[in-house]
C-alpha cells in the first residue's frame, strides 16, 4: 500500500465521519424547522456547520464536505425566506441576524451571518449596500487558508444575484440598494483577501512537503479566479473605470504577491475574462506588468495567451478597425523580443512558440503588411542561429513548433508565391534537418497544387524553386537512402506536378519557363529526374500541339518548333544517360514521332526520323528482356504505321530495322511473332506523298513467308503449332482485309500442315487449348467461303 | 444597528508587504547524521543538528552544528533552572548499555543510536518551539554556536 493510499483512507475516513455529523444534524434542523423552533434549527445549523472547522482534511476532501453543508444551508435560507417573506417586518431578520453573531465558534458564526444576510438583502434591497460591505469585512475573521477560502467562496456564491450592476451616478429608486461602485468595492476586498490566504497556504507546512501543497493550491484555484469572472460580469463596469482603478489593482494585489503560481494563474485569468476593447485599452500596462513577474512564470505562456487574443479579435470580420494608435505588432514583437533576451535558458521550443503566434499576428491582422511577417521570421532565424540551434528533427518539440510556424504564412495567404516574397522565410527553414526541411517544401507544394496557383514569370519560378530547393538537389544533410523512401517518391511526384502551374498565355514565354524549369529539375540526379522530368516531356508536347498554325512562310516558327523539338530530345536523352531508363524513354521517344508528325513545320520529316531512329536504338542497346522487345516492336510497328510524313529514303531503313530487330530475337518463337506484328508496315505503312497505305502485298507475304519457315525449325511439336495457327489468322485477315498475294493456296497448306500436326499431338491441358483455337479458327474461315467466291472454289477445308 | 456586543471594531488596513510576506513563524530542526568518533572505550557518538527559521529572534536563518547527548543534558539543565516552562524530558541515559560484557555493542548499537536521535529530535523540536525559551541564551548557544561555552554567562535574549 502507497503512501498516498494510505492517506486516501484516512481522508475518507474522516469526510466519512464528519457527513455523518452533517446529516445527522441537517435533519434536525430540517425537523425543528417544520416544528417552527427556529432557534433550534439554528443551533442544529451551527453544529452542522461546525465540521467544517476540521483541520484533518485536505483541499479535496474538504470541498466534498463543502459542497454536503452548502446544499444544506441551502434548504435553510429558502426556508426561512419563504417564511419571513409572508410577514415581511425588517425587525425579525435583523434580529436574526444579529442573533447567529453571538454563535461562539467563528467558523459556524459566519457562515449563518452570511445566510442571514443574504436573506436580509433579498427581502430588503436598501439594505444592500451597507450589508454587503459588512459581511465582506466580517469574513476577516477566518484567517485559516482553506477555511478561509472556501467561506469566501460562499460568501461569493451565494451573492452572485444579488450584486447591484447599475451605474455609480444612477438615481436609485430604493436608497441604499447600492450601485456598481458596491459591487466593485465588495470584489475587490474579497479577491485581495482570497488571493492573500492562497498564497500564505505556500507556507503552511514543512518544507519538504512543498510540491504536495503546490498541487493542492492548484486545485483550489478556481476559487480565486471565480472572483475575476464576477468583475468581468458586471455590465456597468465601465472602460474607463477598468482602465483606471479594475486593472490597475488586481495587478497590484499580483505583483506584489510575489508568488508564480499565483501570478500565473492571475495575469492568465486576466485575459481570458475580460473584454477584448478592456485589453487593447490597457496593453502597455498589462505587459509592463509582466515584466515585474516572478523569475518561475511562464511569460510566454501568458503573452503567447494574450496575443491569440487579440489576434482573434482584430482579425474576426465584425470587429471595426482598431485606432493607428495601438501600434499591436510593434508593440508585442518588441515584447517577445524583451522576453527572449531576458530569459538565457529559454527552451528553443519555447522561442519557436512566442514566434508562431507574432506570425499569426502579423499575417492574420496585418495581411498587407508582408514586412511585418518578414521581420518576424528574420527574428526567429536570427534567434535559433545564436542558440545553435540546427539539425532539428520534425517530430521534436523544437520541430514540430517550427513547422507550425512555417505552416501558418501558408494556410493564410493561400498563395504560395507570396509566401516566397518574404524573404527569410527560408531563412527560416534552415534549422530542420533533410526530411523537416522537405516536410516543410511538399506543404508549400501541396498548397500551391491545391489552390491551382500558376507560375508566370521566370521570377516566379526562382522564388518558389528557392524555398524548395531542398527537393530539387542532393542535400549534404541527406540520408544515403533516402532514394529509396516512400517520402521521397511522393515529394518528387509533388515537384513533377509543378511543371502543370507553369501557365502563360504567350507560347513562347511558357516554352522559356519550362526550359527553364527543365534545367533546375535536371540537376536533381538521377532518381530525381526519373520522376520530374517526363512530365516536363509532356508539356512540351503540348505546347508544340498547342502552337499556332503557320501564316505563310514563317522561318521563326520553324525555327522555335525545332528548338523545342531539340529540348525534349535533349530531355528524353537524359533520362536514357543519367537516369539509366529505357522503356519510358522508348515510349516518350515514339510519343515525340507522333507529335511532330501531326505538326506541320518546315523540318518536320528530319525530326521525325531522328526521334525513331533515337528509339530504335535504345530498343537496341538497352532493352534486352525478350518480352519488353516483343511489345516494344510491336509498338514501334504501330507508330510507325501512324507517321505519314517521311519520304521512301527515310522510311526504307527503318522498316527494314524493325523486321530486322525482329527477326534477330533470341527465340525463334519470338521471331515468329515479331515478324508477324511488322509484316503490316508493308500493307499498312505509308510515305510522304502518297495518299494510300501502301499495301505491299509482295513483301509482306515475304515477310511471313520467313516466318512460317522460321516456325517449321521450332522443333517443340505444341510451339510449332501455336506458331502455325497463329500465322493462319494473320494470313486470314490478311486476305479478307484484300491482300491479293495471299492466294488459297497458301491456305490450304497451312490448313493441312496444322490438321496433321493436331492428330499427332500428346493430349494434355495445353493441347486441348491449342486444337480449340485451331478448330475456331478452321470454322471462321469456313463461314469466310460465303464472302469470298475464291475461296469457295480452292479452299480444301 | 447592532447592539454593543456585537459592534463593529474599526481595523487596520493591512499594507501589501504585510498581507503577503511570509509568515514568521517558520521553524524546523532535524537532528540527523549520527557519527561515532574513537575507538574501543573512548567512543561517543553525536548527531547533527539542522536548523530553519525565519523568526525574528534567531539571528542566523540556516544554522547546522553536531551535538552529543551530553550536550543535551546541559541544555535540559539550563532551562529547567532559568526559564518558567516545564521542560520536556530526554530519552534514556540506558546506565544497562554501558556495563561491559555485553554481546551487542551497547549505547553504540545502530538500533538504539536511531531510537535516541528520535527523541532527541523531539525533545529540541519542543524546546525551540517555546517562546520561552527561545527567550534564554542557553538555547541560542546551543542551536547555533559551533562549540558550547560552558562558562558562559546565562542570561535573556531580547527579540529584535
Amino acid at each position: 500500500m502507497t503512501m498516498t493510499d494510505a492517506t486516501s483512507i484516512e481522508q475518507e475516513r474522516a469526510l466519512d465521519a464528519a457527513s455523518k455529523v452533517v446529516k445527522a444534524e441537517a435533519f434536525e434542523m430540517k425537523r425543528s424547522l417544520d416544528k417552527g423552533k427556529r432557534m433550534d434549527a439554528l443551533k442544529h445549523a451551527s453544529a452542522m456547520l461546525a465540521e467544517l472547522k476540521s483541520s484533518l482534511l485536505t483541499p479535496k476532501y474538504y470541498y466534498r464536505l463543502y459542497v454536503d453543508v452548502i446544499q444544506e444551508l441551502n434548504h435553510l435560507e429558502s426556508f426561512l425566506k419563504d417564511e419571513l417573506e409572508k410577514e415581511l417586518k425588517q425587525e425579525t431578520i435583523a434580529e436574526l441576524y444579529e442573533q447567529v453573531q453571538y454563535a461562539q465558534s467563528i467558523i459556524p458564526r459566519m457562515y449563518l451571518m452570511i445566510t442571514m444576510g443574504v436573506i436580509y438583502m433579498k427581502l430588503f434591497p436598501k439594505m444592500k449596500s451597507e450589508l454587503l460591505n459588512d459581511l465582506v469585512e466580517m469574513t476577516r475573521g477566518v484567517q485559516h487558508p482553506l477555511r478561509g477560502l472556501f467561506l469566501r467562496h460562499y460568501l461569493l456564491g451565494v451573492s452572485k444575484s444579488l450584486l447591484p450592476d447599475l451605474p455609480e451616478d444612477a438615481q436609485l429608486a430604493i436608497p441604499g440598494s447600492g450601485t456598481v461602485r458596491d459591487s466593485i468595492d465588495f470584489i475587490k476586498l474579497n479577491f485581495s483577501e482570497m488571493n492573500k490566504l492562497w498564497v500564505r497556504m505556500q507556507h503552511q507546512g514543512p518544507s519538504r512537503e512543498k510540491e504536495k501543497r503546490e498541487r493542492e493550491r492548484m486545485e483550489l484555484r478556481i476559487l480565486v479566479g471565480t472572483n475575476l469572472v464576477r468583475l468581468a460580469e458586471l455590465q456597468t463596469l465601465t472602460q474607463d473605470v477598468y482602465v483606471t482603478e479594475v486593472l490597475p489593482s488586481i495587478l497590484e494585489q499580483v505583483v506584489s504577491c510575489r508568488d508564480p503560481i499565483s501570478q500565473e494563474y492571475l495575469m492568465d485569468c486576466v485575459i481570458q475574462v475580460f473584454a477584448d476593447e478592456f485589453h487593447l485599452a490597457t496593453l502597455n500596462e498589462f505587459l509592463a506588468s509582466c515584466k515585474e513577474l516572478a523569475q518561475e512564470v511562464h511569460i510566454k505562456n501568458v503573452l503567447i495567451a494574450l496575443i491569440e487574443r487579440i489576434s482573434t479579435y482584430v482579425s474576426h470580420p465584425d470587429t471595426p478597425g482598431i485606432s493607428e494608435d495601438i501600434r499591436l505588432f510593434e508593440i508585442f514583437s518588441s515584447q517577445a523580443e524583451g522576453l527572449i533576451q531576458s530569459r538565457s535558458d529559454m527552451p528553443p521550443e519555447d522561442i519557436v512558440s512566442l514566434h508562431v503566434t507574432l506570425v499569426s499576428l502579423a499575417v492574420r491582422c496585418y495581411r498587407d503588411k508582408l514586412e511585418y511577417a518578414n521581420t518576424v521570421f528574420a527574428s526567429l532565424a536570427n534567434n535559433l542561429q545564436d542558440k545553435n540551434v540546427d539539425n532539428v528533427e520534425q517530430y521534436s518539440a523544437v520541430g514540430k513548433e517550427l513547422l507550425r510556424v512555417l505552416r501558418i504564412p501558408v494556410d493564410e495567404y493561400k498563395d504560395a508565391l507570396r509566401v516566397a516574397l518574404l524573404t527569410d522565410y527560408a531563412r527560416a527553414m534552415a534549422p530542420l534537418n533533410y526530411r523537416g526541411r522537405c516536410t516543410a517544401a511538399s506543404y508549400i507544394l501541396q498548397d500551391m497544387i491545391q489552390m491551382d496557383t500558376p507560375l508566370k514569370t521566370e521570377e516566379d519560378v526562382d522564388a518558389i524553386c528557392l524555398l524548395i530547393d531542398c527537393l530539387l538537389t542532393d542535400q549534404p544533410d541527406q540520408p544515403a537512402d533516402t532514394p529509396e523512401t516512400e517520402e521521397f517518391t511522393d515529394e518528387q511526384d509533388l515537384v513533377a506536378s509543378m511543371v502543370h502551374l507553369v501557365q502563360v498565355d504567350d507560347k513562347d514565354a511558357q516554352f522559356l519557363l519550362l526550359n527553364g524549369l527543365r534545367k533546375r529539375f535536371g540537376a536533381g540526379g538521377k532518381w530525381r529526374i526519373r520522376q520530374t522530368l517526363p512530365p516536363i516531356i509532356f508539356s512540351l508536347y503540348q505546347l508544340i500541339l498547342a502552337y499556332p498554325a503557320p501564316e505563310g512562310d514563317d522561318s521563326a516558327r520553324d525555327a522555335k518548333l525545332k528548338k523545342m523539338f531539340m529540348c525534349v530530345m535533349g530531355t528524353i536523352g537524359a533520362l536514357v544517360n543519367s537516369g539509366e531508363l529505357s522503356q519510358l524513354p522508348y515510349n516518350l521517344y515514339l510519343e515525340g514521332a507522333i507529335v511532330a508528325n501531326r505538326v506541320s513545320f518546315e523540318e518536320k520529316a528530319v525530326v521525325v526520323y531522328e526521334l525513331l531512329s533515337k528509339a530504335l536504338s535504345v530498343l537496341e542497346d538497352e532493352i534486352a528482356d525478350s518480352r519488353e522487345r516483343l511489345s516494344a516492336l510491336a509498338v514501334v510497328t504501330n507508330t510507325l504505321i501512324k507517321i505519314d510524313c517521311l519520304p521512301n529514303d527515310n522510311w526504307e531503313p527503318l522498316a527494314s530495322q524493325v523486321i530486322l530487330a525482329g527477326a534477330k530475337m533470341f527465340k525463334k518463337p519470338d521471331q515468329v511473332r515479331a515478324l508477324c506484328s511488322s509484316s503490316y508496315l508493308y500493307w499498312k505503312g505509308r510515305v510522304d506523298g502518297s495518299a494510300e497505305p501502301m499495301r505491299d502485298g509482295g513483301r509482306v507475304c515475304d515477310v511471313l513467308k520467313k516466318a512460317v519457315k522460321i516456325a517449321s525449325q521450332c522443333m517443340e511439336p505444341l510451339v510449332q503449332q501455336q506458331l502455325l495457327i497463329h500465322l493462319l489468322n494473320h494470313y486470314m485477315h490478311l486476305y479478307e482485309d484484300g491482300c491479293d498475294k495471299i492466294t488459297p493456296e497458301i491456305l490450304n497448306e497451312l490448313i493441312s500442315r496444322t490438321r496433321d500436326a493436331s492428330v499427332q499431338i500428346e493430349p494434355s491441358q495445353e493441347a486441348d487449348n491449342i486444337e480449340k483455337h485451331l478448330q475456331h479458327t478452321l470454322q471462321y474461315i469456313r463461314e469466310a467461303r460465303e464472302k469470298h467466291a475464291d475461296l469457295a472454289e480452292h479452299l480444301q477445308i | 444597528m447592532t447592539s454593543t456586543a456585537t459592534q463593529r471594531i474599526p481595523s487596520k488596513r493591512q499594507t501589501l508587504d504585510e498581507a503577503y510576506a511570509p509568515p514568521a513563524n517558520f521553524l524546523e530542526i532535524e537532528v540527523v547524521n549520527p557519527i561515532t568518533h574513537g575507538v574501543g572505550k573512548m567512543r561517543y557518538t553525536d548527531y547533527e543538528i539542522r536548523m530553519r527559521t525565519n523568526l525574528p529572534v534567531f539571528k542566523q536563518k540556516e544554522s547546522n552544528v553536531r551535538r552529543r547527548y551530553s550536550d543535551f543534558e546541559w541544555l535540559r539543565g539550563e532551562l529547567e533552572r532559568d526559564s518558567k516552562i516545564v521542560v520536556p524530558g530526554l530519552p534514556g541515559k540506558s546506565f544497562k548499555r554501558q556495563l561491559p560484557f555485553r554481546s551487542d555493542d551497547g549505547i553504540f548499537e545502530e538500533e538504539f543510536i536511531e531510537n535516541r536521535r528520535k527523541g532527541l529530535e523531539q525533545f529540541i523540536n519542543k524546546v525551540a518551539g517555546h517562546p520561552l525559551a527561545q527567550n534564554e541564551r542557553s538555547l541560542h548557544i546551543f542551536l547555533q554556536e559551533t562549540y558550547i561555552d560552558r562558562n558562559y554567562v546565562p542570561g535573556k535574549i531580547r527579540s529584535a
